[in-house]
């Protein structure tokens, strides 16, 4: 008899129409106010995405105080990089007793952003930053080098200069 | 109702034109805002936000406001606003798109398919009436039609429901030729599926319709719609309800909605009937569906609930008297619909797609059974009241 009646009473067409009913309800009522978030969504190009502070966006090199580069060619991120996107070339600059890297490629089309490179460089000269928007318009322009190149470790991805994002 | 003056011929035809301007013209407003809604409601319903914007939202007033807005952190009320220019977008974006018609296709029938389906679906509401008798009479100084009254419906004809059954059943005509017409398999498999599943739901939806035809004995839309609102038993009521839902389950069948939405479903068949269509063909396709639901739903708001007479939750009662919104009225009958446009979308985020089988059992196994004792339970009201 219940099994019957279960059949001929569609209860459970109106137990999930009742759910999704109440839940858009309760959005649809916080739509428009800030404190009470409903939607998961975000409004992105507009607002900056807050990003976990452990982010792993763009390989970026980094200067010290002077405005010299840090990186001292040890190798350490080219050999311990799993997929091998680090290339590196070493050269000599006056007035410098270490040496200075004349060429940092970085392939980023292969990274997997494993961080090990950041991990693993014992003068703290590279960091992955907060830099997500990592499309460019041509595949060369996913190798990331150093000034000179189109995509460089210091200025912003090819698409990241024109977001709304990293505005202001 | 008030006593009609004798019409000339010339007011007659103006009458009729300026009529049935109006309705197509409250056809292509509520469609579109149907189209939007769906979106926003189911952006909503899906914890998101649904369109919010058409382009170039950095330029221009409304992109200053709510840059400003955001800035302030707020979510921009301009942002709704501003969904709504998509539905211009996208029509725009229908009409300039190139029209591709198949080389083996079968052009003639191919072109003329379309317009079957969306003409078929808008021709209904030339039965359909949003309110009884005259909505106002034109005033003495307008040139050729002062003192002819302005109706709520087009034509008050006796046999508005048949006619309203018999054309709506044409629509399945332009779906099921022009799949056939694309000359290709997935359009035919959907064309067939929609046949096959509009013939299945075509028998419970005229069988529940026939339960307030039993309870009132007339097939005139007006009479109908009185007769059931003011004039019926109390006896009757749970039988409509369980009417309702079923004539309003058909519905979803008929106008290919979600649930029963097989002719287009879209990773079993590419997009079902209308894969060849592109342009201004398929969007005529959109708008017959879309149409179909508005006239799915005015149907069910008049036979089922109340029409244009009661308002919800018996407050026709208190409000009998008072100017503008006492006694019938056309803002309620629309509102209905409005509220059963809504509820097309919640199902449409509710309830996943059918089975095949299932689609067709639920319409043989269960319904017509179902609908045939309705009938019949209905014919005892009848009887007893």
């Amino acid at each position: 008899m219940r099994k019957f009646l279960k059949t001929l009473i569609p209860v459970d067409i109106f137990k999930g129409m009742k759910l999704t009913g109440t839940h858009f309800a309760k959005v649809f009522s916080t739509a428009n106010r800030r404190k009470v978030k409903m939607h998961v969504t975000d409004e992105y190009p507009e607002v900056p995405v807050k990003l976990a502070p452990r982010f792993r966006g763009r390989l970026t090199m980094l200067k010290d105080e002077q405005g010299e580069i840090k990186c001292v060619c040890c190798l350490a991120c080219e050999k311990i990089c799993p997929t091998q996107v680090i290339t590196i070339e070493s050269g000599k600059k006056e007035g410098r007793k270490t040496k200075i890297p004349t060429r940092y490629d970085f392939e980023m089309e292969r990274c997997i952003f494993c961080e090990f490179c950041v991990e693993s460089c014992g003068f703290d000269s590279i960091i992955l930053n907060h830099q997500f928007e990592l499309a460019a318009y041509n595949r060369e322009d996913f190798s990331i080098g150093m000034l000179g190149q189109s995509q460089n470790m210091f200025g912003l991805t090819p698409v990241g200069k024109f977001s709304y994002s990293d505005e202001d | 109702m008030n006593a009609t003056p004798e019409l000339t011929l010339l007011q007659t035809c103006l009458m009729a034109v300026i009529q049935a301007v109006c309705v197509v013209l409250f056809i292509f407003i509520i469609v579109p805002l149907t189209i939007y809604a769906e979106r926003k409601v189911l952006g909503h319903a899906q914890d998101r936000l649904g369109a919010t914007r058409i382009a170039g939202h950095r330029v221009g007033l409304t992109g200053w406001l709510n840059r400003g807005m955001w800035r302030m952190g707020k979510v921009p009320f301009l942002s709704y606003w501003r969904g709504l220019p998509m539905l211009v977008g996208d029509i725009a974006k229908l009409f300039l798109k190139e029209d591709i018609v198949p080389t083996k296709a079968d052009r003639a029938i191919f072109l003329v398919a379309p317009a079957l389906s969306l003409i078929a679906s808008v021709v209904v509401f030339a039965a359909v009436s949003f309110y009884p008798g005259a909505l106002f009479t034109f005033p003495k100084f307008v040139p050729i039609l002062g003192g002819v009254p302005f109706n709520g419906f087009i034509t008050d004809m006796n046999v508005g429901l048949l006619f309203i059954l018999g054309i709506a059943s044409v629509g399945v005509y332009g779906i099921v030729l022009g799949a056939w017409a694309s000359n290709s398999k997935y359009p035919l498999l959907g064309g067939l599926r929609s046949g096959a599943q509009i013939v299945s739901y075509e028998v419970p939806l005229t069988l529940s319709l026939l339960v307030p035809v039993v309870l009132t004995g007339t097939l005139n839309f007006n009479e109908m719609t009185r007769k059931l609102a003011l004039e019926t038993s109390p006896l009757a009521a749970p039988l409509m309800a369980v009417g309702f839902l079923v004539y309003f389950t058909c519905g979803f069948a008929e106008t290919n909605r979600m649930p029963f939405d097989m002719p287009e479903a879209e990773n079993e068949l590419v997009a079902g009937f209308h894969t060849e269509y592109s342009g201004m063909r398929f969007g005529f396709f959109y708008l017959a569906e879309y149409i179909n639901m508005v006239v799915v739903s005015a149907l069910a708001s008049a036979f089922f609930l109340g029409g244009p007479y009661l308002a919800p939750f018996g407050l026709h009662r208190f409000i009998q008297n008072l100017p503008l919104v006492g006694g019938p009225n056309a803002l309620w009958y629309v509102g209905k619909m409005i509220l059963l446009l809504f509820v097309f979308i919640w199902v449409r985020g509710t309830i996943p797609r059918y089975r095949y089988d299932q689609v067709m059992a639920v319409a043989w196994k269960y319904l017509i059974p179902f609908t045939l004792v309705l009938v019949v339970l209905a014919a005892a009201v009848r009887y007893a009241a």
